[in-house]
């Protein structure tokens, strides 16, 4: 046991540190441990659940999609590819959906404490980007230990395909954050606009099907980001020869998935920093 | 050297939509009606420096504008024009614990405060032990928030609240928190910033905390700036205008004290000299305790022989509002002056205060018993100030007692809990 030395009736500061990077680096690790933190207290579980959820939910989608309708037959190793899709799946709903409320969710903080406002939407993301970490962990050790993981030096190319994924994630984020403190109907398109991506996004079903089944609706679908990044990230991570690219898809409109990514990032942040002097008035 | 606080011809305007459209439909369906919005302008290009290690206190009635001034020191606000610049770091108390949460442990709540605060995790772990001891809660480090009191809360935020070392600190309103012992180590706190020479802005109702801390003092009233300079002749300016300000409310009220004719004070066949309000141990003082004792001890000079008559007093709070009101005739005391000349002395005495913190007027009036003649009239004939203790909001102190009772399923066997 430690004997306190100190006088109890003095509470001397301490100085902030220099670096505004490291302070809010701090404030969005702190924030994001809390909301991780916040959604396993109180469960008899606890932290289990953070690894019981994802397995039961991959489970079910395998027993579903793959068993059951028989999805991706005659596809190459068709349930990985499901549980790389589902993976960065979950990341962008749950990020997106998180990130709704970053803002309008913390009117307290907001009204009576200054920090960048930017900062509640990076640790909502980050919160989403622990649970991703979490399942992508997750799927590496049941893969590995199948034996049908099939890494490559193509594979680092996931990093980048990752990275603008969390790009896109970023700036719907900063969009909807922003948005959703003035039109609180976005909350409701938002979970339509979800389910027409999930299903024309070619999460639980390979892209080849679609593409066998109509040229056209697999360019529509095709240039969606989602779309791409699940693609590519199944070509790149489980076997470059045997399963299909974007790009041997649909060519060099690759490209607009890519801008998009980049364009909706640039117009989250636009709009973010156009509105976030108003936040504190209307909340 | 630059000044710490530079504010410069600052104006800001709220607009009150009179009818709130945030659902799509709405705007859809509404489409060609431009919304309709009520213009309230907060701050009217008000410009006021404050120069390195200076406390400067800010007062004024609701609404003056002085809660706006702050937010938008504290960059929470966005001014419609002009400026409110910090030269150097800045650590903002608008509130105490804000971002804490109460299902987290004391010291998570300390690492997340002070993350709001601009501390990192390393540089509170060392400074943890130090913070429980102030806040006396040395061996409630480890227990979630929800089960503190609101005392051991306050104690806790207003701990992590001075944690952060900056040139400048706004404070809203957070003087003295928690019991009697607790304030005093708050006190102590502020005196030791006065001391340390550090540059203050603190927003406060409480004008005895602003005469005793501040240099300076600005008196806002309706978004501009009525008086500036030293503490005690600005809190002075504030008393009249309060005064005034319950004379002006009282002309529109038909209460029991309200003259006939303003401009005529009374026939002065009997005077009130004096009127001064003293503490439980008989000191004369303006600060007073709610659930403290308050006598109002009140001199008398006759000038004619007129008989029994009547004395009467009323509470009002700051913005005229009547609280209380009572005399002699009503409480079956009887006053007699005998012969001119005779100074009479008449204390009321009020055991326990059942007023919140806050501004308060008292008005005296002498009259016959039947009311038609009016003696005198003092409004106010004095002001008093209750300290903030934080806890109980409002104006009155309801002396209430919580009773909690449950009852579980029946089948499992009904138990009944009592709580007083």
């Amino acid at each position: 046991m430690t004997v306190a030395v100190h006088d109890s009736h003095v509470l001397e500061g301490v100085p902030r540190s220099r670096s505004v990077f490291q302070r809010n680096l701090n404030l969005i690790r702190e924030l994001s441990i809390t909301a991780f933190k916040l959604k396993y207290t109180g469960s008899a579980l606890g932290y289990v659940w953070s690894l019981v959820k994802p397995l039961m939910l991959f489970g079910i989608m395998l027993l579903v999609f793959s068993i059951l309708l028989k999805a991706g037959q005659g596809q190459y190793e068709f349930p990985i590819q499901l549980l790389v899709a589902i993976v960065a799946w979950t990341f962008f709903t749950e990020a997106t959906t998180n990130a709704m409320n970053a803002i309008a969710g913390s009117g307290d903080l907001i009204r009576k404490a200054y920090f960048p406002r930017w900062i509640l939407v990076a640790s909502s993301m980050t919160s989403a980007l622990l649970t991703f970490t979490i399942n992508t962990a997750l799927v590496l050790v049941v893969t590995f230990a199948l034996g049908q993981l099939n890494l490559s030096w193509l594979s680092l190319l996931a990093i980048l395909y990752y990275l603008e994924l969390v790009v896109l994630i970023l700036g719907l984020s900063l969009l909807l954050s922003s948005l959703f403190v003035f039109f609180r109907d976005l909350g409701h398109i938002w979970e339509i606009v979800s389910l027409v991506l999930f299903y024309g996004s070619a999460v639980v079903i390979p892209f080849q099907t679609v593409w066998d089944h109509s040229k056209k609706l697999a360019y529509l679908a095709g240039v969606n980001p989602i779309a791409q990044i699940i693609t590519d990230l199944r070509h790149v991570l489980i076997d470059p020869a045997k399963v299909r690219s974007m790009a041997s898809f649909i060519g060099a409109l690759e490209v607009v998935p890519i801008l998009l990514t980049i364009g909706i990032f640039l117009l989250g942040f636009a709009v973010f920093a156009r509105l976030t002097p108003r936040f504190a008035e209307s909340l | 050297m630059k000044p710490v606080v530079e504010v410069s011809n600052l104006r800001k305007r709220f607009r009150l939509p009179l009818d709130r459209s945030t659902t799509l439909k709405y705007r859809v369906t509404h489409w060609r009606s431009a919304s309709r919005y009520r213009d309230l302008i907060a701050l009217h290009d008000i410009s006021f420096d404050v120069p390195a290690g200076q406390f400067l206190g800010v007062a004024g009635p609701n609404g003056c504008g002085k809660s706006t001034l702050l937010k938008i020191l504290c960059r929470i606000y966005e001014a419609d024009s002009g400026y409110a610049r910090v030269n150097g770091e800045f650590s903002a108390f608008l509130e105490l614990g804000v971002g804490f949460n109460p299902e987290l442990t004391a010291r998570e709540n300390v690492f997340l405060g002070g993350a709001m605060l601009g501390l990192t995790r390393a540089q509170l772990r060392g400074k943890i032990d130090e913070v429980f001891a102030f806040a006396e809660l040395e061996d409630f480090a480890e227990q979630k928030l929800k089960n503190f009191s609101s005392g051991m809360q306050v104690r806790l935020a207003f701990s992590v609240a001075i944690l952060a070392e900056t040139d400048l600190l706004v404070m809203d309103e957070v003087l003295a928190v928690g019991d009697a012992s607790f304030q005093e180590k708050c006190f102590d706190t502020f005196s030791r910033y006065k001391r340390e020479g550090k540059t203050i802005v603190l927003v406060s109702h409480d004008l005895g905390a602003l005469e005793e801390y501040c240099d300076r003092v600005l008196l806002l009233n309706r978004g501009e700036i009525i008086a500036d300079g030293p503490a005690a002749e600005v809190t002075s300016t504030y008393h009249r205008m309060i005064a005034d300000h319950a004379l002006a409310a009282e002309r529109d009220m038909p209460q029991e004290l309200r003259r006939a004719d303003p401009t005529q004070w009374g026939s002065r066949a009997v005077e009130l000299v004096s009127v001064s309000l003293l503490d439980a141990g008989g000191r004369s003082t303006s600060r007073f305790d709610t659930g403290g004792a308050m006598t109002l001890d009140m001199h008398l000079l006759a000038h004619s022989d007129v008989g029994d008559f009547v004395c009467g007093l009323a509470i009002r709070r700051a913005d005229g509002m009547l609280l209380a009101g009572t005399n002699t005739f009503l409480d079956h005391v009887t006053v007699t002056s005998h012969s001119p000349g005779e100074s009479i002395s008449i204390r009321y005495a009020i055991e326990s205060l059942p007023l919140l913190a806050g501004g308060y007027i008292i008005q005296v009036v002498l009259q016959d018993v039947t009311g038609s003649h009016r003696y005198d009239f003092a409004d106010p004939a004095a002001s008093f100030h209750i300290n903030n203790m934080g806890g109980h909001i409002g104006i009155v102190e309801m002396h209430g007692r919580w009773q909690v009772a449950q009852e579980q399923d029946v089948r499992s066997g009904a138990i009944t809990q009592t709580a007083g």
